[in-house]
Parts: structure tokens; C-alpha cells; sequence
């Protein structure tokens, strides 16, 4: 257990910046995620602290030591690799305790470590096997034991469940979660996945282009992102977003107006561009108007595309033609999507009527792309401008 | 077409007599797999069966006979082992098999070892790969004429390069092809020249498959840069490893091409004459035809002897 610090780590491949200036503080014990899509530096950063790639600038330290140039065993961290990585020539038992005999363990205390790990991974009764003749979350479980064996201070995982199938997928989610709870350990956890960063982790770190965009908890990340492209990554579906134009109190998009309360935002004057971001179950039925918190005026729309998913609809809405509230160019409209609850009654190609949440509104600057506001009510809003990128990384790290 | 037919035979044959049952059987043979794709593998099957084992069999015959000469053609009326008996009580025979033996360890061993090194070496990131990669293979594309001329003159007593530069450092100059004690050694060094660049081929495109994170699970576990060789990577060149060793050890059995290149004659010095240049010259020169096809089919066996662990290998892998 160790408290894991990466102070401005820069990491750069000839004139490619893989990891720009990264600043992480994670507490003893956490279990943090970092999320991206591919080439945003997760793995990259992810190296850096196991030591299979030096940063071209910045430190690490791990504990209260600085571990930027010692190599990966002095570290006190373990690998769990995207691939599985166990090595096929060797069984179970040998795969699991090849970290110890380099280290010239007794092979008493061996032993015992090795069924301490296989107990904690269930792997009993498997130790003489040898991988190829293992399922996939055997494997799996294998690889988590090779780590836990060292009895490292901090888990690294590198994508490990992307190679498993969706069920088994959803089951180590569990047993991950489970095990985090048994060791007590730190966990920096990579996935390009969101379902898996909102559901494990205590913190997730979101990442693009190699820098950092937000850390928080999964639930501050989906209800306050930092900026749009947070927004737009956490959370499926994704968001909707549209360009509106502040118009004296209203929020005015191609395709309908919304009110709002012009002091959430004090920088923003008549005549200013925003992006504005709901997300789908934010939309409700204006005959529902008051499931939400504060519902808009009604807006006219037709139904496109239905998706019903079992527990909850998706709609695709479009506006309808010249009639309502200030639809636009059809060319230009930005579809919408809204999810509804399974038994509603509605068909596609129907006209109906629908408010979005108020209280649930973001608004992010055109061009930084920046949380300007999340709500455009006054009580509601829970953002102020100037808490965008790096500072919303001290959301919950202040604790410790 | 055929569907209806075979609808009418096959109730046919439920009606039970013994006439309908041979002609569904005509019927379902002559649509089998067997039947229509006979004439496609059988004019390749025959041609090879005649060659190669028609071949091994007329040979092993002769060498049952007692066939010399070229006045009369081979006594098939009293075949017995006598050509086998004269050879396990020939010397020759027993200095050829001890030189066949060491040239086939020899070669093979530091062959394989060096084009594992090689291999390492160019996978480890050396820049310019390819480039490197083309100039160890490039012996491999020369033929053995040429390359058995070559090393012929750099090993020359009086202005050979290989005496020039031991001559550098005070040593020499040796007779590097007249000395029997020296001969086989030229002999299986020129040969580790043209077969190295081959098993670093081989050993290059099985380290190549092995994925990264296999040197960064070894790294994380603690394992030095050799440690990490020795037992997580090397280990699993097992099948590139087996591969290179069939191909070397079975040249190494037919060396005859180079040694006769080398040599130009039959009889090739003492020290580097094998199995393969004996059987020749006993068949060639001296029209000893029965005791030559003896020496081939101890040569044969040799071989077999040196592919069975192969063709195990390959079976307990559950691809043969």
C-alpha cells in the first residue's frame, strides 16, 4: 500500500507528445482509472509508473520514494497486462511464482505464497496446469495471481478484461472490485472503456491527447464534467450537445430556444456562442414535466428512430418542419436523443412534446471547450467557470 | 441430378434384395471424396511414391545383392546381408561414421548457437535490421560451388586471407585443408559461414512472434536482461529451434556437395571424408554398386534416426 504522486511527467516520442505534463496524486488504497480513447496517453502513463518507459521530464514517487529512474522490481509494483502475458511454456504454479524464485524465496515461504494467491483468486487444484489448457478467465485470474504473489504496493492494470468476452467481462469487473476490497492495495486501472471506469474506480482520471482532463469520482465526472470532451466521453449514449446563442435570457439553437438564467454565467453577454450539452435521460415528455427539476418550456418534436432497450427506450428525435418553438434549417438541426421509460406509449414518426431538465443543462466555452456552467438556473448550478481542467483534480485528492 | 437416383437406390435397398444393395454401394463409392479426387493426387502420389520410396526400395534391394561392375546386371536369386557385415568390419566405414557424427554435431550446434546470438542481437533493435538481416542470409543464396572454391583459396597455405590475417597476430601460417587434423574444423567452419545467416532466420521470425509484453511481464517480475532469455524467451523458440535443427543436421548428413566442390575429386582427404562422399566415390569409382546402396541405406537410417524426435515433436504437437 502506497500513495502514488506523478508530478508534470512528460513523455515524448521523437515530435510526439504521448503524455503532456501529467499531474497525479493518488491516495493510499485508491483505486483510480485512467480512461481515454486510444493513443491518449493512458498506457504511456501507465508505463511510466511501472518503469517500462522513462519520462522524458517530471517525477514519480511511490510511498515516499522517488522511483523515476529505478527499474520496475524496486518499484513494489505488480503488472497486470493487456494481453495476459503468461509465459506458455510454464504451468500455473511456476507462472505464479516466477517473481519469487528470481528473488531467491525459500521454497517453503513459496509455497505458502503461491496458495495464498491461488486461494484469493480461486484458482485451487489448478497449479499444475498449464495455461494453454486454461479458459480465458482462468487465465485471467492466473495473471492477477502472478501479481498479487509479490504482495506489490501498488496494481498496475493494463486493460486486462479487453481481451474477455462481454459476460466474462462484466463478472471480473465484480471480482476486481471484490479483490481491491480484500487487499486494501492501490490500483491504477487503464481502460478505453467507461462502463468499467465508472463502475470500479474510485476516482476516474479522464484522459485525451495526452493530458489530463478530469479527475473526480465517476459520479462528479458524469454530473459535472470539466469540460466538453469529458462530457462527451463518460456517459452512453453520449450526450447531446448543440451550438445556441445567448439571445436576452434564452439559450437560442438552430432548432428550439431554451430560458435561462443569464447570471450562472456572469462572463457571457448577448449575442455569445455556447455549447450546450444534455444528456439523454434529461429529456422528458412534457406530460412528465415534473419528473424534471425544472423543466423548460415545451418543445415540439418528431420521433425518428426507436431503440428499445429493454429497461429504457432510446428516441431519436427530429424537429418538426416550420411549426413550434423556433425550429430551424432541417439541413443544420442537430439530432436529439432521449431515453424514456420502457412502457411509455410512443411509436416512431409521432409528433410530441418535450421539455429538457434545466437544472441539468451544460454549458461549455466554443472554444476551450470548457465547463461553463452545469444548469442554467441559478439554484442548480453547481459549476463556476474557472473550475475547468486540472483544478477538478483536486475534487476528492484534498482528502488525503 | 444424382439426388433422385440416390432416393430410388436407397429405397430400393430398403426393399432388401442383395443386387440393389451392391449397386448402392457402387453408387455411394463412386461420388465418395476417394474416387473424385483421385485424379488429383494420384498422378503427384505415383510420381513421388516411384521416386523417392520406389527409389529407397530398388536401392535397399541392390544392397542386399552382391552387384559390382557393369558387365552383368544385379543377381536377384541369393540376396543376404553380407554387403552390411562387410561394412561394420570396414575401418573406413568407422572413420567416415565418426566424421559424419562430429561434423553433424559440431556444425549444427554452433550454427544453431551462433544464428540464436545473431538473432538476439537484430531483435534486441539494432538499427538497420533489414539491411543486416540480408547480408547474414546472403551466403545462404550462393551455391555451394562457389562457396566451396572461395573458402578453397582463402584457406591456401601460402597466400590464403585466412593465414594472412592469423599471420597478423604471430600465428600460422597453417595448412588449413592439408592437415587432417585441421581439415574437418576449415571444413565445418566454412559451412557455419553459409548456414548461419539461415538460423537467424529462423530464430528471428520465432523471437519476432513473441509479443512485447512477455519481456515486460518478466521485466516487472524482476528478471535481468538475460534471466529474461534464458528462461521466458528461449524456452519458447522450442518449435524454431526444432525446425533449424532438422534442416542443418540433414544437410550436415549430405554434405557431400560441398566436400566434392571443394575437393574436386571422389576421394576427398581423409580427415573430412564422410559417409555421403564414401558411398560416392564406392558407387561411382568403383562401381561397388551393393556395398554403396549398404552405405546409403546406413545413411538413411541416420537420417531417420535424426528426424524421428522431429516427427514425435510434431505429432505430440497435434500437427502431423
Amino acid at each position: 500500500m502506497a500513495r502514488v504522486k506523478l508530478t508534470d511527467v512528460t513523455k515524448e516520442y521523437g515530435d510526439v507528445t504521448a503524455v503532456n505534463n501529467m499531474n497525479l496524486d493518488l491516495k493510499d488504497g485508491e483505486f483510480i482509472t485512467l480512461v481515454g480513447p486510444s493513443g491518449c496517453g493512458k498506457s504511456t502513463t501507465l508505463e511510466t509508473v511501472a518503469g517500462l518507459t522513462k519520462p522524458t521530464s517530471g517525477t514519480i514517487e511511490i510511498g515516499d520514494r522517488e522511483v523515476t529512474n529505478l527499474p520496475p522490481k524496486d518499484r513494489g509494483i505488480a503488472m497486470v497486462f493487456q494481453n495476459i502475458a503468461l509465459f506458455p511454456h510454464m504451468d500455473v504454479y511456476d507462472n505464479i511464482s516466477f517473481g519469487l524464485r528470481l528473488r531467491d524465496f525459500p521454497q517453503e515461504e513459496m509455497d505458502e505464497r503461491v496458495d495464498e494467491a491461488a486461494r484469493v483468486v480461486q484458482l485451487q487444484g489448478m497449479l499444475d496446469r498449464m495455461p494453454s489448457e486454461m479458459s480465458g478467465g482462468q487465465r485471467q485470474r492466473v495473471a492477477i495471481a502472478r501479481a498479487i504473489v509479490r504482495e506489490p504496493e501498488v496494481f498496475l492494470m493494463d486493460e486486462p478484461l479487453a481481451n474477455l468476452d462481454a459476460k466474462l467481462r462484466v463478472n471480473m469487473r465484480t471480482e476486481l472490485q471484490r479483490l481491491h476490497k480484500q487487499l486494501d492495495t492501490t490500483i491504477i486501472y487503464v481502460t478505453h472503456n467507461q462502463a468499467e471506469a465508472m463502475t470500479m474506480s474510485d476516482r476516474i482520471s479522464v484522459l485525451n491527447k495526452g493530458e489530463l482532463q478530469q479527475i473526480a469520482p465517476p459520479l462528479v465526472c458524469y454530473n459535472e464534467p470539466a469540460n466538453r470532451f469529458v462530457a462527451g466521453f463518460i456517459g452512453s449514449p453520449s450526450m447531446n450537445f448543440a451550438r445556441a446563442t445567448i439571445n436576452d435570457g434564452q439559450l437560442d439553437t438552430d432548432d428550439y430556444s431554451v430560458d435561462f438564467d443569464a447570471t450562472v454565467v456572469e462572463e457571457l453577454e448577448d449575442g455569445d456562442d455556447v455549447e450546450m450539452g444534455v444528456r439523454p435521460e434529461d429529456l422528458y415528455l412534457a406530460d412528465n414535466r415534473e419528473e424534471a427539476h425544472d423543466p423548460s418550456q415545451p418543445l415540439g418534436v418528431e420521433t425518428d428512430v426507436l431503440e428499445p432497450m429493454g429497461d429504457q427506450i432510446f428516441v431519436y428525435l427530429k424537429p418538426v418542419g416550420e411549426s413550434g418553438s423556433g425550429m430551424g434549417d432541417v439541413e443544420e438541426r442537430q439530432g436529439l436523443l432521449m431515453s424514456v421509460d420502457p412502457d411509455t406509449d410512443i411509436v416512431e414518426e409521432q409528433s410530441i412534446e418535450v421539455v429538457i431538465d434545466r437544472a441539468r443543462i451544460h454549458l461549455f466555452d466554443m472554444q476551450t471547450g470548457d465547463a461553463l456552467s452545469h444548469g442554467v438556473v441559478r439554484e442548480a448550478a453547481t459549476a463556476e467557470a474557472d473550475d475547468g481542467e486540472a483544478e477538478a483534480g483536486d475534487d476528492g485528492a484534498q482528502v488525503s | 441430378m444424382s439426388n433422385p437416383q440416390d432416393t430410388v437406390a436407397g429405397s430400393q435397398a430398403v426393399g432388401g434384395t442383395e443386387t440393389d444393395d451392391w449397386r448402392t454401394r457402387l453408387v455411394e463409392f463412386s461420388k465418395s471424396d476417394f474416387v473424385r479426387s483421385f485424379p488429383f493426387w494420384f498422378v503427384p502420389f505415383s510420381i513421388m511414391g516411384l521416386g523417392v520410396y520406389g527409389g529407397i526400395g530398388y536401392n535397399t534391394l541392390i544392397s542386399l545383392t552382391d552387384y559390382e561392375g557393369f558387365n552383368e546386371g544385379p543377381d536377384y536369386t541369393n540376396l543376404d546381408l553380407g554387403m552390411y557385415v562387410q561394412a561394420v568390419n570396414d575401418p573406413w566405414v568407422w572413420t567416415t561414421s565418426k566424421n559424419t557424427f562430429v561434423l553433424l554435431i559440431v556444425f549444427t550446434t554452433i550454427t544453431m548457437l551462433l544464428g540464436l546470438f545473431l538473432a538476439i542481437m537484430l531483435d534486441r533493435g539494432i538499427r538497420y535490421r533489414e539491411k543486416i538481416q540480408t547480408i547474414y542470409l546472403l551466403p545462404m543464396a550462393l551455391s555451394f560451388v562457389v562457396t566451396a572454391q572461395f573458402w578453397l583459396w582463402m584457406y591456401n597455405v601460402n597466400n590464403g586471407l585466412v593465414n594472412t590475417v592469423v599471420g597478423l597476430f604471430g600465428l600460422g601460417p597453417y595448412n588449413w585443408i592439408g592437415d587432417p587434423q585441421l581439415v574437418l574444423g576449415s571444413v565445418i567452419f566454412a559451412l557455419i559461414w553459409q548456414f548461419s545467416g539461415y538460423a537467424m532466420v529462423v530464430f528471428l521470425a520465432g523471437l519476432q512472434s513473441i509479443p512485447d509484453d512477455q519481456f515486460e511481464a518478466a521485466k516487472v517480475d524482476g528478471a535481468s536482461v538475460f534471466k529474461t532469455y534464458w528462461r521466458v524467451i528461449i524456452p519458447q523458440l522450442k518449435s524454431s529451434s526444432v525446425s533449424a535443427a532438422v534442416v542443418l543436421m540433414i544437410f550436415a548428413l549430405k554434405a557431400f556437395t560441398f566436400l566434392f566442390s571443394m575437393f574436386g575429386q571422389y576421394r576427398v582427404p581423409k580427415g573430412t571424408d564422410i559417409l555421403a562422399t564414401l558411398m560416392v566415390r564406392e558407387a561411382f569409382k568403383l562401381q561397388n554398386w551393393a556395398y554403396a546402396a549398404a552405405i546409403a541405406t546406413i545413411l538413411l537410417l541416420m537420417a531417420l534416426a535424426v528426424i524421428a524426435p522431429y516427427l514425435h515433436y510434431q505429432h505430440k504437437q497435434g500437427s502431423l
